[in-house]
This record gives structure tokens, sequence and C-alpha cells, in this order.
């Protein structure tokens, strides 16, 4: 498609309207189109954002993460700003990225071992057994995993079940936030999703097309005319 | 304009969008002071960008037993990769072979594409596949998990064969937290996040031999001298080109092309962008975002105001989206909230499939939610997004740009896709051209690393007001303009 095609009449990056509602975001005072999204608010404020932003709406890198209070209410909930909507007296703090002071080292190709899955585990996230039961890492997810289910289920080996249930988990860091214990509870379950898949997934189709193409029965031939319609490339001579 | 020819392109190259231009003619955001106080550093092998392509890369060249620092603007992770829904594409069914995946592809670029980087992306497929899940990703199997378990297959718009592979439709999200975590774990790559690239390093015989990045947290620039610099840093998205909306992440500000263009290197298709047919025409507050094609991959019509299908839902992107632009031009469009799209019929494809939502869709799902409606009741309107920029950097099979030592990786690269590109290539292209471009630079020597200055900016500087531009805007842009960002101020701060 041409890239000079008129835009359709609606078309173009929400601006903030005349008349909005008006929230508070990391202390400054911000107006809002109505039905904007508290990251949307964000963008189009006084300064552009150069941290917390990311997919700006899809929910899936974690970056916009912020504690929200609602106008009225004393309960602080932590939040993607990207899927949750500015509404008119709400507060609105960013969380900053940290250095995590624990780090579960552990390289992907040296988990080869399926009878040993759960020593490796245990090994490689200590503190996973200690959960003390408290939910705050379930009452800190912006996605509703059943977090610290999730980490009984990683402890007990029952694999699969807790793969499954860290599947819509997008690493916003917020349950590790939230563990006193320090059990990074992502990371565990990102740990089990990468074993399971590695130790497991073994796709008999694709394992054939490996072969043949190793035994060179799957060449490519570029016919005569291939990428005739390219376009000049351009540099510049300065 | 000889000095200067992004505008008009010379030997007949098609002119980029003005504002892509205006950057691509911009004055360096760099001067001699900033860089005399910048603080040195050293890498093996540089990599920019935090994305798929990036970590590709850096886990490649960090394999090849090779220091890594990978440099990016925003967060390690956030990306359009992690966005992607779809697939990706590996020629692995029985009834495929590499030859369908590179005719499919060559086709749906409308034959303008660099034929030797497609032999090589599809022939890379099944191993990029294989090598996903040995860094522990998941895809979805045809029936249940198990040894002679087969990969569920789902069909691309413009191709002959099923060749789709996917996690759900949160493929990317599930690609890029396994990478991200293989990155982050790796014990020769250090990740600088919120450290953007503001300039290329050159040597006197015109090599690339570093960058200089602008560290936000700590307010100072740095000179990362690197004997390999692999650009990894996506595309334009947020500049909005045509007035578009955008399903790209907030960084999609076109900063490698600006800064491989000043330095020399050749671009290419500059002026072909995708859009892609399903961005949200409403809810207003979703508009621009993305509905997955393996939404319309699995049945579900568009259908426009008189009630009518109006197009083969599964033809190739740049089709598809030119018949909904028709439907909406003519009068035949819908207007919702003041918005205009036309239908994308959920309750249709739900009623005929109810389970969707619930195992393959889940994107949907979400999306569903939070826009405030039931999909099962209520149709999507939908209106074509920016998406994804076609042209590039010009690369060789093994990423490197015509600029000795400077690599490109993933969208901010040219000719693997042509003029119009199939769904799940994109996140094929990040992998294969990715680790080959880390494996590459990687095997560069390392012995001698160059001083490199900012020699050719000073050119490009002189051309400039040469050209009677010598005030010109300053660039990479870095942020989107929704609101200001000077990082002459910031840096002052």
């Amino acid at each position: 498609m041409d890239a000079h095609t008129p835009p359709p009449p609606e078309a173009g990056p929400a601006a903030a309207p005349a008349a909005g509602i008006t929230l508070v975001i990391d202390g400054v005072e911000i107006t809002a189109a109505p039905e904007a999204s508290i990251l949307q608010a964000a963008a189009h404020g006084t300064a552009a954002l150069t941290a917390n932003i990311g997919c700006m709406g899809q929910g899936v890198c974690g970056s916009c993460r912020c504690m929200v209070r609602r106008q009225g209410e004393r309960q602080v909930e932590t939040r993607l700003a990207c899927e949750t909507r500015a509404e008119a007296g709400m507060e609105v703090s960013f969380i900053d990225y940290f250095i995590p002071e624990h780090r579960h080292v552990y390289d992907i190709a040296e988990v080869t071992e399926s009878w040993g899955l759960l020593d490796q585990l245990n090994a490689i996230f200590p503190e996973a057994a200690h959960c003390r039961h408290c939910g705050g890492c379930d009452r800190a997810c912006p996605k509703g995993i059943a977090v610290q289910q999730g980490v009984a289920l990683c402890v007990a080996g029952d694999f699969d079940a807790a793969a499954r249930g860290f599947d819509e988990c997008v690493m916003c860091n917020l349950c590790t936030l939230a563990c006193p214990e320090h059990i990074r509870p992502n990371n565990l379950g990102l740990f089990v999703r990468r074993a399971t898949a590695a130790l497991t997934l073994r796709p008999i189709d694709l394992v054939r097309r490996l072969r043949e193409i190793e035994q060179g029965a799957m060449a490519v031939e570029i016919p005569p005319e291939a990428g005739a319609g390219a376009a000049p490339a351009v540099e510049h001579d300065a | 304009m000889r000095a200067i020819p992004a505008t008009r392109g010379p030997r007949g190259a098609p002119p980029p969008p003005p504002p892509l231009a205006a950057l691509l003619q911009s004055n360096a955001l760099l001067d001699d002071a900033a860089l005399a106080g910048a603080t040195p550093l050293r890498a093996d092998v540089l990599v920019l960008g935090g994305g798929g392509a990036g970590a590709a890369a850096a886990l490649a060249a960090a394999g090849a037993g090779r220091q890594v620092i990978l440099a990016t603007k925003l967060r390690m992770g956030d990306s359009n990769t992690v966005m992607a829904e779809g697939g990706i594409q590996a020629a692995i069914g029985p009834e495929d072979s590499l030859q369908h995946h590179f005719d499919d592809t060559l086709r749906g670029g409308h034959n303008s594409a660099d034929p030797h980087l497609v032999k090589q992306l599809v022939t890379d497929g099944p191993a990029v596949i294989r090598w996903l899940i040995g860094l522990g990703m998941h895809f979805d199997l045809e029936k249940e998990a198990g040894l002679g378990a087969r990969l569920l297959r789902k069909k691309a718009g413009g191709t002959t064969v099923p060749r789709i592979l996917s996690h759900r439709d949160v493929t990317g999200l599930e690609m890029m937290r396994v990478l991200r975590e293989a990155v982050e774990l790796h014990p020769r790559i250090t990740v600088m996040n919120r450290c953007p690239a503001v300039e290329l390093l050159s040597d006197d015989a015109g090599a690339c031999v570093g960058a200089v990045l602008y560290d936000l947290e700590h307010r100072r620039f740095l000179l990362l001298r690197s004997p390999a610099v692999i650009l990894a840093t996506g595309g334009s998205g947020r500049l909005h080109l045509g007035g578009f909306p955008t399903s790209n992440h907030y960084g999609a500000t076109a900063d490698g092309l600006v800064l491989a263009y000043r330095m020399g290197a050749r671009l290419r298709d500059l002026d072909s962008f995708q859009y892609h047919p399903t961005g949200v025409a409403w809810p207003a507050p979703l508009a621009g975002g993305l509905i997955s094609e393996a939404v319309r991959s699995a049945g579900a019509w568009l259908v426009n105001g008189h009630g009518q299908r109006f197009v083969d839902e599964l033809l190739a992107r740049d089709i598809v989206a030119a018949a909904i632009l028709r439907e909406i031009a003519e009068g035949r469009g819908v207007t919702r909230g003041g918005r205009v799209g036309v239908f994308l019929d959920t309750p249709g494809l739900l009623a005929r499939q109810p389970d969707l939502l619930e195992t393959r869709l889940t994107g949907l799902k979400h999306l569903a939610h939070k826009a405030g409606f039931d999909p099962r009741r209520e149709p999507f309107l939908v209106a074509p997004t920016l998406h994804y920029q076609n042209g590039g950097a010009v690369i060789d099979p093994q990423g490197e740009t015509t600029i000795p030592g400077l690599y490109a990786a993933g969208e901010v690269s040219g000719g693997v896709h042509g003029r119009n590109r199939l769904m799940g290539n994109a996140l094929l292209e990040i992998i294969s051209f990715g680790r080959r471009a880390g494996a590459h630079a990687a095997a560069r020597p390392v012995a001698a690393y160059s001083r490199g200055g900012i020699e050719h900016v000073h050119r490009w500087q002189r051309a400039l007001a040469a050209a009677g531009l010598p005030r010109a805007p300053r660039a990479p842009l870095l942020y989107p303009d929704y609101a200001p960002f000077s990082l002459r101020q910031h840096a002052a701060a």
C-alpha cells in the first residue's frame, strides 16, 4: 500500500481534548480524555515518558506497572497503567525498576535431566519451599494469576499445571516485589515453563523436516526473475 | 540535491514519506563537547535494541564466546516482538517445503524482496523453531502432547499451505519472555536499559566501531567502542505516517534508520509500510491496537455497513487493508462513537466455533475485556493501522550492512520481505537474521579497538550547511512527539 494514502478521518494518535478528566500522576496534575487509559493520559502529559512505557496498551510488556488509588478510596492497588482507565481524582504512582538482590541463575541448556528436575528447581529456587501463604503475590498480580498456587505447584513438581498457571504472566515483577521470602514467583514460573518445553517438546513433523534439510533433500531454487520487482536503494553521498 | 538526497532519492528510488525524510535529513543530537565528556566503555559486540532480534543477536554472539553489551532505549523486551500475536512461519508440514515458503514470501512481497535473503530466511525456519524450543519456548500442538505430537499449523493470509506456528495468540509474549530471561541470565551479556544510541562511531576507513549512548538514569553520555555493532532498533510506527494510528510500541521512532543513513549505509524500500487490516477503530481508547490475524485465520469475516462481506479475509495484508479503506472511502463503512471502520464479525465466528475464545484466541478475550464488551455478542470495529516498516538497511545474508562492522537485523533491515510482509515472517526474520548477525559479528577480529569518532557527522553537517540546512532539526527522535523531550535539557539537568 502507498505510504501517502490519505488517512481515514478518525485516525491519528489519541490527543487530550480540551475538556477532560483530571488526575494526579507521579505528583503532577494531568488532564486526560474521558476514555483514556492511565498510560495514554501520562504519555500526553507535560513531558515525554522515558520509562514505565513499552507496548502502550496491549498489556504484554509489563513496563507500566503502577500503584493506583481511586478517589474516595483508601485501598491502593497495583495495576498496569495501559489496561486501567483513567478516572477523575485518581492518584497514580509508577513503580520504578529495581536491581534485584537475589538472582536465580541457571542455564536452560544444562537442565537436561528430567528425573532430577525437581531437585534442580529446589537448588535454583531454594526459597520457593518457604512460602508463608501471605497472598501478597496474588494481590499484586495485575493479570489475576493464582501466583501462590502456582508456586505450590512448582514446589510439588506438578510442572505442567504450574506452567499452565503462569501462561499469561507478562513478567512485570510485581509478585516478586510483593514476596517477603524472595521467591521471585514469576521467574520460578518461567523456569518451569522453559524446562517443560525444553525437556518434553519434540514435535515429530519438525524432527522429520530437520532431518530432510540435513540430508540435502530440501533445496531452494531461486528462479531467474526472482526479485525483479525491487526498487533501487538509496544512500547519501555527503 | 546531491549532498542529502533523502527526499528525492537518487537513481530512481521512491522517496520516503515526508516525516521520515525530514528525520533522515536531520542534524545530529550529539556535539563534540558531549563526546569529549563521555564515559568510555568497551564490548566485543554491541547490540542496539532489546527486542527479539537484539536478544537473538546477543545470545548468538555471547554463545560464540564474546563479551556482549545489549543497550536499549526503553527496557529489555519492550518491543514489537512481545506484542506479536499471530505466530511464526516455518515450513514443517508434510505437504509443505522450503520452496513453497520461499515462493509464498516472494509473491507476498510482490517479487521485490532480495531472493538470497528470502532463501536464507526460509531455510533457517525449522532450525529456528528447534532453537526456540531449546530455550524453553512453548508451541501449540495439534492434539495432545507427547512423543510423536505434531505442531498446530495455521494459515497466514497470502500463503498456500498452513505454516504458522504459534503459542495461542500471544506468540510474541511467549517468545520474548523466554529470550529476555536467557539474555539476562547469560554471564557474557550486559544489558543496559534506558540507554538509547544517539550516534554511531566511525573510524578513518569508514567502518562502524561503536556507538555513543545516552544513559538516562545517570544523565551522561557513554562512548562505547566495539568492533561490531548490530542495529536491532526496530521500526517507525510511532511517526504515525499518513496520520494513521499504529500498533507499534512506544519506542518505534526510526532511530536506527536515521543513524545508519547518516553513517552512509544504503537503505531500501523506505516508501513501503504495512498497514495491518484489523486495527481497532472502536472503542476509541484502544484505537490503533491490533486484532491478531489469528482471528481471521480462525475464520472471522469482515463485514461492511451493508452487512456484506467484501474481500477474501485471508488474502495478503496489503490487499485486505486496501479493501477496507475502499469500503470506508466509498461510504460503506460503519460509524460508531465518531470512528469509522468495518465490522470484524466475532459473534459469527464464535457462534460457529464457541470454544475458540478459551483455547486459541486468549488475546482477543483480553482485548474484549478491556473494551468492556462480549465479543460473542458484539463485533469490533476495525480499520487499518500502521504496523510494519517493510524497508530498511540493505543487508547481506549474514546481516551485514554496506558499512563494514555495522549489522542490521529485524524491522530496521530491508529486503527480507520486499514491499509487503506475510504474517509470521517477522518473528522468523528476527531470530534467523538476529542469530546470523550475532554469529558473524562475533567472528570479527577484536584485537584492536579502534579509537573511533564522529568524523562522518562532521562531514554530514558540512553537507547540511552546503545544502542551506545548517539548522536542521535534530534526530534520532528517541520518543514520539506526544509530549516534549529535549536531550540537551535532560543532559544539562
